[in-house]
């Protein structure tokens, strides 16, 4: 449990979404739960743009970073997915810190991740996560994912919607 | 054939796909767009989009860390 333990020894880098996701439903305290929360230039001024309460939010968490390299492989693998300076930025990242985790809900640097062999979850990973972790109730979490598409900008269709709080309802 | 459309675009990416037809890298706006469209489309599937989220609910519930 997240209070016994403190949180894991995983670094998260952190793509816009997800933070302007969780502080549309006010869960932002879920990134507490691990290590650090590193945010690449370009995201932070991303959230700045569109949400900046959610980087207020989460000061004392939140670590802005300049990256300074990004190598060709990551240049190519970014291009041809279409990334956004954000994402290509957030993968650098983390192919900077080979134990670090993305968290994107961009399906596109979902991908790129994947085959740069980069560990990757999104919004609705980190919500379920809370109940493995402790920090919210099953019930809980199941009235957020309920929330997802009166609170949240996040786009999930209707009906996986409901099949994942089905799944997350049986455990 | 193509279909007309209206849409709202910022006035920089249009700008920069204007320049693309200019330079000669491009037939028109109008192919510079559509293969814009497809592009994303390809790479943001329906099917692809559905196992990331059911990745994360298995992670959710189950990961190890």
């Amino acid at each position: 449990m997240a209070g016994s333990e403190g949180p894991p020894d995983i670094l998260v880098v952190a793509d816009a979404g997800p933070l302007i996701h969780l502080d549309e439903l006010a869960v932002l305290d879920l990134l507490h739960d691990f290590r650090r929360v590193l945010v690449p230039e370009a995201v932070w001024e991303e959230v700045e743009g569109h949400r900046p309460e959610a980087l207020r939010a989460l000061s004392d968490v939140l670590q802005r970073v300049t990256v300074a390299t990004q190598d060709a492989a990551l240049l190519s693998v970014s291009q041809v997915y279409m990334l956004h300076a954000g994402e290509r930025e957030a993968l650098a990242l983390c192919s900077q810190h080979p134990r670090s985790m993305l968290l994107s809900d961009d399906t596109a640097a979902r991908l790129a991740a994947v085959n740069l062999n980069v560990s990757v979850h999104g919004t609705v990973g980190v919500l379920v996560r809370a109940i493995r972790r402790g920090t919210r109730s099953r019930a809980e979490v199941i009235e957020l994912l309920k929330a997802i598409p009166a609170r949240s900008s996040l786009h999930i269709k209707p009906a996986l919607l409901d099949a994942v709080i089905g799944e997350v309802a049986k455990g | 054939m193509g279909v007309a459309i209206q849409a709202e675009i910022p006035e920089r990416l249009l700008q920069q796909a204007r320049l693309l037809v200019e330079h000669g890298w491009a037939e028109s706006v109008d192919s510079v767009l559509s293969e814009a469209l497809r592009r994303y489309l390809e790479s943001h599937s329906e099917q692809l989009t559905e196992r990331f989220i059911l990745d994360d609910v298995a992670w959710g519930l189950h990961g190890r860390e």
